[in-house]
């Protein structure tokens, strides 16, 4: 079917994101192969190869010799009419095999807005959408990344969802998968119940969920004695010691991040209560900076990347950060590397650390205060002070730069109009800031203020919280806006139907797969595409599967609610989550792991822990 | 800074072709940089404030047309036999890229002037006829609009096409031609496929069952000798 493409390929936008062949890519021999697994990204390749977390699993499959991992990447309309004209199943990028003919097709969900388009991938492969309608002879789908914390809004569509960290869990699924398939055993029911008891794994048919008549949780039951109560999330023990992607594929054409991605650590100290991140990926394990050092030179030599990210959530809060860009700077600046580091924070923002990622080239910088009061930010457990932020932007305006950009959220628990005209004095004093020094840059300062909405997340201490209604938060972005009149400053909004929407599915339950389903029936794709993001037809889906967005979004859960993720056990322990959100109410702050363990429960999940005490 | 004569200029030929046919050349560009750095020559870098290594390609190869001539330009700060460059930029180079040859030039780029293109039309609505009818085509004065960055203007394709030779060969069409090359004239062998949907309503029916492939055979100086 391939070969007859080259007409359609040469009449769709940037073919490149279909053909594969990229310097980097793994070919096998089928005939050595016992497991074939399609890895779908639901989204552009440009986004879908950008993503680190992909990469690495995409690699430790294929370390096992008798596993051929591919890729897969969601068409763009474009190819999708074309596909869909010409009768042409979705395949993938190294065999050009057909998906629906591996074994096992796993996908990737980043966000919440890629639902309808995973579903439409399922059906462009010419699968059934429904996992209870694939037979035996099907493939198995399987689920994990971010959004599988609270799989149950997409838990109609997969037979199996991954949850935690996959890269030695999916081996051990295919393992599985192979062992059952030679001894005979294989079918799809066996092999899911057998698939449950190995430990990150959650299959949703295994579950009976009853509802009462408010349409809250009544029971969220195994259906049977061995299938577990709870699924706990699986962590990878060691850094220093696990398997990290050191030949990456070398996209041809231009992608979202088209460099050296290369992870420092996992799990975030702060803690946070808005950041699902913060809480799902502790304990903080950490790389020391040996092992990333000959990680990223080895990289270096098999991709020829002049540039270099040093990825993390907090990337300040490394402890090896001194000593490991010591390391590689030894080496990078010769070989005119550049080195880039994200997400710093205002407090741990140093001259030193300045100077280091200036080296070659320079770019602007980003802090993230959240929210534009001290109080609201006690709330929130940011622990970051006007202070701190004033501090950092001194530093920069004397190193020569001018531009500054600052994230905040509204619509936060306990926020007032109070806090968000503080958001305007905040960057009204990062402007004086600039024009209190004596000897100033000579291009004029400029502050952008970016404001996203608070979208409550699983297993946050925030995840009880309901959404501010989208007629407030609207009020509150032009309420802001009045109140930002300096002209150095500039004021950028989300659009609040997009994180409304992103809110609903973040809390959804199981329901909510027929909507979703509906949705991409009726040609919904590519919600997190601002050109095909149709918010009024999302009304028209809930009101047609009677489904009624606000019970997701906006409603207060009380504590005893049974919460849909509640099956899902991240190592963080409930009773935690709900002292935290009552500290919120009286904003109190909890200090970070560094400075003392505040007894989350993530420990208990082992590991080369970097800060938690040792539970045995 | 290397001084400028100590400086070596290399030029290396490569096929490309396959997946990579829907490469762009700035794509290439870029995949080419890596690929030197990778290999661990020792490329000159472009002066200035965002050094980059300097490559000078030769025509720019369309989308959706496969090259066994392409040639590119590089100046290297450390002297490498030629042998060791071909033999560590083809284990770096993609599958579906190989290299032809790596030399020290004696000539510019700008001295090319056609380019040999193969173009193979394979469709169940083809016969023996058609390539009489094609040749005949292209025989004649044959207007046909050129596209180029957002501007659209009427040309006479047979004023770019130097020889034109069609053949029915195994139940395909297989087209030889050489076309102008340069700044002043210069033909995307796509528009001769152009001239053949409009004018004949092959490789109109189907994109599955009709299929053509454009193939830049070779690279022509002023007088038809092949460029070296």
């Amino acid at each position: 079917m391939y070969k007859n493409l080259s007409s359609i390929l040469k009449s769709v936008s940037k073919p490149g994101r279909y053909t594969g062949g990229e310097y980097g890519q793994i070919i096998k021999n089928k005939e050595d192969i016992n497991c074939r697994i399609a890895f779908c990204f639901p989204d552009l390749y440009e986004i879908g190869m950008s993503n680190l977390g992909v990469r690495l699993l995409y690699g430790a499959l294929n370390q096992e010799p008798d596993v051929w991992c591919e890729r897969v990447y969601a068409p763009w309309t474009d190819m999708e009419e074309q596909m869909r004209k010409y009768d042409i199943p979705l395949w993938a990028h190294e065999s050009k095999d057909s998906v629906k003919d591996f074994d096992i097709v796993a996908f990737s969900l980043q966000y919440e807005l890629c639902y309808t388009t995973a579903v439409n991938m399922i059906d462009l492969a010419k699968l059934p959408i429904y996992a209870a309608d694939r037979t035996d002879d099907m493939p198995v789908l399987i689920a994990g990344g971010p959004c599988a914390y609270n799989p149950e809004p997409v838990a109609d569509f997969f037979d199996i969802f991954s949850i935690g960290e996959g890269e030695e869990a999916l081996v051990e699924l295919s393992r599985l998968y192979i062992k059952m398939k030679k001894n005979g055993t294989y079918n799809k029911k066996n092999f899911l119940r057998e698939a449950s008891h190995l430990k990150g794994f959650y299959v949703p048919s295994l579950y009976d969920v009853e509802y009462n008549t408010d349409g809250t949780i009544k029971s969220f039951k195994p259906k049977y004695e061995d299938v577990p109560k709870k699924v706990e999330k699986r962590i990878v023990a060691d850094l220093n010691k696990s398997y990290f992607p050191t030949k990456p594929i070398m996209p041809f054409i231009e992608v979202v991040h088209d460099r050296i991605m290369l992870e420092t650590f996992r799990g975030c100290i702060r803690g946070c209560r808005f950041c699902q991140a913060g809480m799902v990926f502790r304990p903080v394990r950490e790389k020391n900076a040996e092992t990333l050092n000959n990680q990223a030179k080895e990289i270096y030599k098999n991709t020829g990347y002049t540039e270099i990210s040093l990825t993390s959530l907090s990337i300040s809060d490394y402890s090896c950060l001194h000593d490991a860009t010591d390391k590689l700077l030894e080496w990078t600046n010769p070989n005119k590397i550049n080195l880039s580091l994200p997400s710093l924070r205002a407090d741990s923002f140093t001259k030193e650390l300045m100077n280091k990622v200036s080296s070659i080239r320079q770019s602007g910088l980003t802090f993230a205060p959240e929210a534009g009061t001290q109080r609201l930010r006690d709330a929130i457990n940011k622990n970051l002070y006007e202070e701190d932020l004033l501090n950092a932007v001194r530093l920069a305006f004397e190193g020569g730069k001018s531009q500054v950009k600052l994230y905040f959220m509204n619509g936060l628990p306990t926020e007032t109009y109070e806090d968000i005209e503080g958001i305007a004095v905040l960057a009204k004093h990062v402007v004086d800031e600039f024009y209190k020094m004596p000897v100033r840059p000579k291009k004029p300062v400029s502050v952008t203020v970016s404001v996203s909405c608070f979208v409550p997340k699983p297993h946050t201490p925030f995840q009880w919280e309901g959404q501010n209604p989208l007629e407030l938060l609207r009020d509150k972005q032009s309420f802001l806006a009045e109140k930002i009149t300096d002209r150095k400053i500039h004021y950028n909004w989300h659009e609040a139907k997009v994180s409304r929407l992103e809110a609903v599915f973040s809390k959804g339950n199981r329901k909510l797969s027929k909507a979703i389903a509906y949705a991409q029936k009726n040609g919904v794709r590519f919600d997190a595409w601002d050109e095909y993001f149709d918010y009024d037809k999302w009304m028209q889906i809930f009101a047609d599967c009677d489904i009624d967005p606000d019970f997701y979004a906006t409603r207060k859960m009380s504590y005893d609610e049974i919460l849909p993720w509640d099956i899902i056990d991240i190592g963080v322990n409930k009773s935690f989550l709900i002292s935290e959100s009552k500290k919120a109410y009286e904003s109190k702050t909890t200090p970070n792991c560094k400075e003392k363990c505040s007894g989350c429960g993530a420990n208990k999940l082992g590991g080369d822990i970097t800060w938690c005490p040792k539970t045995k | 800074m290397v001084p400028e004569n100590q400086i070596t200029p290399i030029r290396i030929k490569f096929k490309k072709y396959g997946s990579l046919m829907y490469i762009s050349h700035l794509d290439l560009a870029r995949t080419m940089q890596r690929i030197i750095v990778r290999s661990g020559i020792d490329i000159w870098y472009s002066e200035g404030f965002n050094p980059q290594p300097k490559i000078v390609f030769a025509v720019p190869l369309p989308v959706g047309v496969e090259s066994e001539c392409e040639y590119m330009d590089i100046k290297i700060n450390t002297p490498m036999p030629c042998d060791e460059i071909s033999r560590r930029l083809s284990v770096n180079f993609p599958e579906e890229m190989k290299v032809v040859d790596v030399y020290v030039p004696d000539t510019k780029l700008k001295k090319i002037s056609y380019i040999d293109y193969e173009i193979t039309i394979s469709s169940p609505y083809v016969e023996e006829t058609t390539a009489q009818e094609i040749n005949s085509l292209f025989q004649k004065d044959l207007y046909i609009i050129k596209k180029s960055k957002g501007n659209e203007k009427e040309i006479n394709i047979r004023e770019y096409i130097k020889s034109i030779n069609v053949n029915y060969l195994n139940n395909n069409i297989v087209i030889n031609t050489v076309v102008c090359s340069g700044n002043e004239k210069n033909l995307n062998p796509e528009l001769i496929i152009e001239a053949i949907k409009k004018n004949t309503g092959i490789l109109t029916k189907s994109p599955i069952s009709e299929l053509y492939s454009i193939i830049r055979k070779r690279m022509l100086c002023e007088d038809l000798t092949e460029f070296k």
